[in-house]
């Protein structure tokens, strides 16, 4: 039988189909292929302060349900939001949405080790259910990204409605997504998780219009800083 | 220029700012600021357009989008409201629906023939002798429709977007104006929207003469622009009202969907015209028409003018165009004993004769036709609405305004579910019963003093801030005292007609008369029957004198008759508009770089793009199927299979779980074991097949079509809100990929990327395993779908690249190639696997399909089981069989959903149909009646040619089972 080092093989992010053309500078963060620059800084940076869309689906994402999950994260010393639709920062490296009473998604954000180590627990427990995930996964940033939003969503996605610690999940562009608003660097930009299966079209989507309005695709680097 | 008055302030346009362009081929000249028509005007250019059925000339009615007297086309884009849209520097236009020009239109001979042509008249004619029809639809079909469609419009993008507001006002006249000020200074976020392109509603032009209202005007607006919680959208008009507030407002860039908290219309009223013979000529305008092009572009209505009235607004019009320099000849009212009134006094000291109880019987015609050189005035009843014409009168003038009366702008009220009674104090249907968080108010509301809208907008607003929760004064109304607004039956009867009540599709009183003798009686029947109100201008100047023309008619009250609701979007959008950017959402697998880097046509399966076939250079699609078919057969080959829609069903109950949900049994089967799930909905039809494979005691993995992959996870969900059963299921469709190989190469090319044992003996048909195949963790499941040595693997999205690769590495040596969805059906057809959604339709049961031994009758319950209870004690109707036609089969070839047919009867369909190159035969499966249904029966299938091919049921599958799978 023929051996394989499957760790040596990087899967490709899921969006990677849409970005194939033009220039652009892949590399391997956290096991998976991924766009880390499409311009010049300058450029980039630019279009982050307008409308900058990044791929971000390599960060690594966990994802359990059922009744007893939130006793099994809190036993795992995750922090999970009291409530449902709402997210939390555990570590001040991880991401951990709270998408129903009973369902977490956990995403590391870079440098977070907290979905390696919850994955790598294969023990199966009673009223516990792995969710694999295999999302597309965005940052939204700049001064146009409400802009975008009213074209693609019919929630109302600003401060005084979606407050800063809310999960909602709804349909972006026709398909099923999650959002939230968070802060990176300083700067508040808006995070978009949806079937990884999607991930092209929404990218088409997403950049269409943030060409329109100003602004571009900005590469993975712009954040690994 | 000639009609162009000295400038004034509050005008709409610039006259720093000349512009030119050009109409009919005649250059004109205008100011920015000035509509198509009101450029027009001010040159003297009377006919601007001719009528949609009987080619009439026609100028400016309501300068206001209530009518399309004036649609204009600049050869891109057409049917280009003249009234309203801005004329632009260097445009080149021409009127609509005329042969030969607006001034010579040759189609105008249609008016002399107008007798011959009443309503209703094409539902009568052309059907027979049945053999000229087509020769008539032609004739029809060029004359209906008004504009020419332009099918090189360029794509312009219009964006469909959403906003939210705490508060809604629909008109930013002096009532809405007032309301989103005082909603704004208590904090609310405002949005304001208006159709105008600039805003003040009538106190932009309805002055009297005098100048405070301009003042007034100036005022509110600077309150409103002193609040920055206020945003307004000008030319922009809300289209429609759907459930929770949701108003889409339409502007000349696209579609906002607004979802507002609560809602202000203040969409104020529409001007009505009377009805008289002629009064469709140009220069025949409504009153409110006339203060427009004074007040907003500057431009005189006419010389020498009449003001007939039936009501004190047309006092006003008739000081305005005394201001506007126009020689008022004489104001004609309807309402006899109106002479000692103030107004009526001004204007008799200023020269202007009053008749009284009296109105215009005619207008009369220059002699081409295109302008007015008089009116023909005599006593009117009042009482019987008659006009006595032993004492006619003309009066010499170019021009006439009317005043008669409004109707309220109340589409969305009515599409809200506004209850609407019938106010006699105003003439008009006022809300009685308003929706929660919708309110009315203003001149829509019945309420008509310029200080009591104003009294009525700041009531609005409190009433809606209290709706909110928040404190807020209550105000009191004084209601609407004295002489109505509007007349009751402002109508001239007149013996030779043409007097018309709907400009845009020429409708004149005898029209409703004669629907109304052949039994069209009904405001519903009558709509349709005259087609009054379904012209692009929707009814706005016309359907409230409809309503009181059919309460006269059957002698009822005005209530008694009611109204008819437009529909959303109640003012003609453009299809751009409503298509907006175009969401085409779909889902790609992780292999679909691979399928298209090899040649790969692809297909769309649900939300799928799959790759359908890999034709080879110079390959037809049918070439390329039968090869991948062939090699399937002969070696083995490998489908992309990660669109299969896959859940997993965790927990204790999930056996429990799929023996409600489905028709089988599952509490039995061993770990390891696979089985045939079949999903009915409730009536017993067949919704959907798959596989339930179990992992584990707890956990079995369940895959699915690719078409119904979401329905059926929505359906499981559903079940399980109402079931609570002690499980958890999780959609791994996206997560998970899947490959399918197959053929009889395929455990041998398998078997060299893992070490599992693929032995018949250890992992048989209908058998899961889990295990490494190219060092990924894999679930493998031995499937006969395709062919009966097959087997799936399903595993991370990410790494199915790699299994792939892996695969078609190790295949090379055995001819391994990639297979399609199309080369899948032919495949599956073979193997003699009927398909759901293919082989079945929306009233197809199981029984029907064959699908008895798939159904466990004995269980408690199960989706359908009811129905089937009921189904299986009647005899079947249809039945799915198998079918092949003749050896060596040369004719035409059936198609699928021809129909199988007996001389003139329909027994059945075909649902599936193919020439297998492996079995050198045509096979399928096709619906028949049950008598068909033995194995040697014969029938018949009717192809698109009409030709009838004889086919015979045989048994499946279709080809012989291989040794050792």
């Amino acid at each position: 039988m023929q051996q394989f080092d499957i760790k040596k093989i990087a899967p490709i992010s899921p969006i990677a189909h849409a970005q194939s053309n033009g220039t652009v500078k892949w590399d391997v963060v956290n096991g998976m292929k991924i766009a880390v620059e499409f311009a010049s800084a300058d450029i980039e940076q630019a279009r982050k302060k307008v409308l900058g869309v990044t791929d971000v689906s390599c960060f690594e994402r966990y994802g359990v349900k059922g009744p007893q999950a939130s006793q099994y994260l809190a036993d795992r010393e995750i922090a999970i939001p009291a409530n449902p639709n709402a997210w939390t920062l555990c570590d001040q490296k991880t991401l951990v949405l709270r998408l129903g009473s009973s369902e977490f998604l956990i995403e590391d954000q870079l440098g977070g080790l907290a979905c390696k180590k919850l994955a790598g627990d294969t023990m199966r427990v009673a009223g516990v259910y792995k969710v694999p995930r295999a999302d597309a996964a965005f940052i939204l940033s700049g001064s146009e990204v409400l802009n975008l939003f009213s074209e693609l969503c019919s929630l109302d996605l600003r401060e005084k409605s979606l407050s800063a610690k809310d999960v909602i999940m709804t349909q972006v562009a026709g398909i099923s997504a999650t959002v939230l608003r968070q802060t990176i660097g300083g700067e508040q930009v808006y995070r978009v998780w949806c079937d990884g299966t999607y991930g092209p079209y929404m990218w088409d989507v997403l950049l269409e219009i943030a060409v329109e309005l100003g602004g571009g695709a900005v590469g993975l680097a712009r954040y690994q800083n | 220029m000639i009609l162009r008055t000295p400038k004034r302030a509050g005008e709409w346009v610039d006259r720093n700012k000349k512009i030119n362009f050009t109409f009919e081929g005649e250059a004109f000249p205008a100011y920015e600021g000035d509509t198509i028509s009101s450029a027009l005007w001010a040159a003297g250019q009377k006919v601007l357009g001719r009528s949609f059925k009987y080619h009439r000339p026609r100028g400016v009615l309501s300068l206001a989008n209530h009518d399309v007297n004036v649609l204009v086309t600049d050869g891109i884009d057409t049917n280009i409201r003249a009234d309203v849209v801005e004329v632009k520097d260097g445009m080149v236009l021409t009127a609509v629906n005329t042969s030969g020009g607006v001034k010579k239109d040759k189609n105008s001979y249609i008016d002399s023939i107008s007798p011959l042509l009443p309503v209703g008249f094409y539902y009568k004619a052309f059907h027979t002798p049945r053999r000229f029809f087509p020769f008539w639809e032609n004739v029809i079909r060029k004359a209906a429709g008004l504009g020419v469609v332009n099918f090189n419009y360029p794509r312009i993008l219009k964006r469909k977007q959403h906003s939210h507001c705490d508060l809604l006002v629909v008109g930013a006249g002096p009532t809405g104006l007032t309301a989103a000020y005082v909603a704004a200074q208590a904090g609310l976020e405002v949005t304001i929207v208006d159709e105008n392109s600039q805003a003040g509603g009538s106190l932009s032009y309805n002055r009297g003469g005098v100048h405070s209202n301009l003042t007034e005007l100036n005022d509110l607006l600077s309150k409103v622009a002193s609040q920055p919680n206020i945003t307004m959208h000008t030319s922009t008009y809300a289209a429609g009202y759907y459930p929770d507030h949701l108003i889409p407002i339409v502007s000349a860039s696209g579609i906002t969907k607004v979802r507002a908290k609560t809602v202000i219309v203040a969409s104020g009223a529409f001007e009505q015209p009377p009805v008289f013979r002629y009064n469709d000529l140009p220069g025949v305008m409504l009153g409110s028409a006339a203060q427009r092009l004074i007040y907003r572009y500057g431009v005189k209505p006419f010389n020498n003018g009449v003001v007939v009235t039936a009501n004190d607004y047309g006092y006003r019009v008739a000081f305005d165009l005394l201001e506007a320099g126009t020689k008022v000849v004489a104001l004609v009212d309807l309402r006899a004993g109106v002479n000692g009134g103030i107004c009526a006094k001004d204007l008799m000291r200023r020269g202007v004769k009053i008749y009284a109880g009296h109105c215009v019987y005619e207008a009369l015609a220059s002699s081409d036709k295109s302008s007015v050189r008089g009116a023909v005035i005599c006593a009117y009843d009042d009482k019987e609405n008659v006009a006595l014409t032993d004492n006619k009168l003309t009066l010499e003038c170019d021009g006439i305004a009317m005043s008669a009366g409004w109707a309220p702008a109340g589409a969305l009220l009515y599409q809200a579910g506004t209850g609407m009674q019938f106010d006699y104090e105003v003439q008009q249907f006022v809300p009685s019963r308003l929706p929660d968080g919708i309110f009315a108010a203003g001149k829509v509301n019945g309420i008509f003093e310029l200080d009591q809208r104003i009294k009525d907008g700041t009531r609005a607003a409190n009433e809606a801030l209290r709706y909110l929760g928040l404190q807020a004064p209550q105000n009191n109304i004084e209601k609407h005292v004295g002489i109505s607004p509007s007349h009751p039956y402002p109508m001239v009867p007149h013996d030779k007609g043409k007097n018309f009540v709907d400009f845009d599709e020429d409708i004149q009183i005898k029209d409703f008369v004669n629907a109304a003798k052949e039994g069209f009686d009904n405001i519903e029947l009558m709509k349709r029957f005259t087609t009054v109100g379904m012209g692009p201008s929707q009814g706005k100047h016309s359907n409230m004198n409809a309503i009181r023309i059919l309460a006269k008619i059957r002698e009822l009250p005005v209530e008694k008759i009611g109204t008819t609701t437009s529909r959303p979007f109640f003012h003609p959008t453009p299809i751009g508009h409503l298509g907006g950017r175009g969401f085409h959402s779909h889902r790609l697998t992780s292999l679909h770089d691979w399928h298209q880097t090899n040649g790969a046509v692809f297909t769309d399966i649900g939300a799928w793009k799959r790759a359908a076939y890999y034709p080879a250079t110079g390959q037809t699609k049918e070439e390329a199927i039968q090869a991948e078919a062939m090699v399937v057969r002969k070696s083995a080959g490998i489908i992309d299979g990660s669109s299969f829609g896959k859940i997993e069903i965790h927990g204790p109950d999930g056996a429990e779980f799929l023996e409600r949900f489905f028709t089988g049994t599952y509490k039995t089967q061993k770990v390891g074991g696979c089985r045939y799930v079949m999903l009915l909905d409730e009536s017993g039809v067949v919704v959907d097949d798959g596989i339930a494979s179990r992992l584990a005691d707890d956990l079995f993995y369940l895959s699915i079509g690719t078409s119904n992959a979401a329905a059926v996870y929505r359906e499981m969900q559903r079940s399980q809100q109402m079931w609570q059963l002690n499980l958890g299921l999780v959609n791994v469709t996206g997560a998970l990929g899947a490959i399918n190989i197959a053929g009889p190469s395929a455990r041998e090319i398998l078997a060299t990327l893992t070490d599992l044992d693929l032995s018949y003996e250890s992992f048989p048909i209908s058998s899961v395993r889990e295990s490494q195949v190219a060092g990924v963790e894999v679930r493998l499941i031995r499937v006969a779908f395709v062919s009966d040595m097959g087997y799936e693997l399903h595993a991370p999205m990410v790494q199915v690249p790699h299994i792939w690769n892996a695969l078609m590495e190790a295949g090379q040596k055995h001819g391994l190639r990639p297979f399609g969805s199309d080369t899948q059906r032919l495949l599956r057809l073979e193997m003699g696997n009927h398909m759901p959604g293919v082989d079945t339709d929306g009233l197809t049961n199981p029984f029907e399909i064959g699908a008895d031994w798939a159904i466990e009758m004995s269980k408690s319950y199960f989706i359908g089981q009811r129905s089937l209870t009921i189904l299986a004690k009647r005899s079947l109707r249809k039945r799915l069989v198998p079918f092949v036609l003749a050896q060596n089969f040369k004719g035409e070839m059936p198609m699928d959903c021809n129909l199988v047919v007996d001389g003139r009867d329909i027994l059945g369909r075909v649902t599936s149909i193919s020439y297998s190159k492996f079995i050198d035969r045509c096979i399928g499966f096709a619906y028949v009646t049950p008598d068909k249904n033995e194995v040697g029966s014969e029938f018949q299938i009717r192809t698109d040619n009409g030709s009838l091919v004889t086919a015979t049921v045989v048994k499946t599958p279709f080809l012989k089972n291989q040794k050792g799978a």
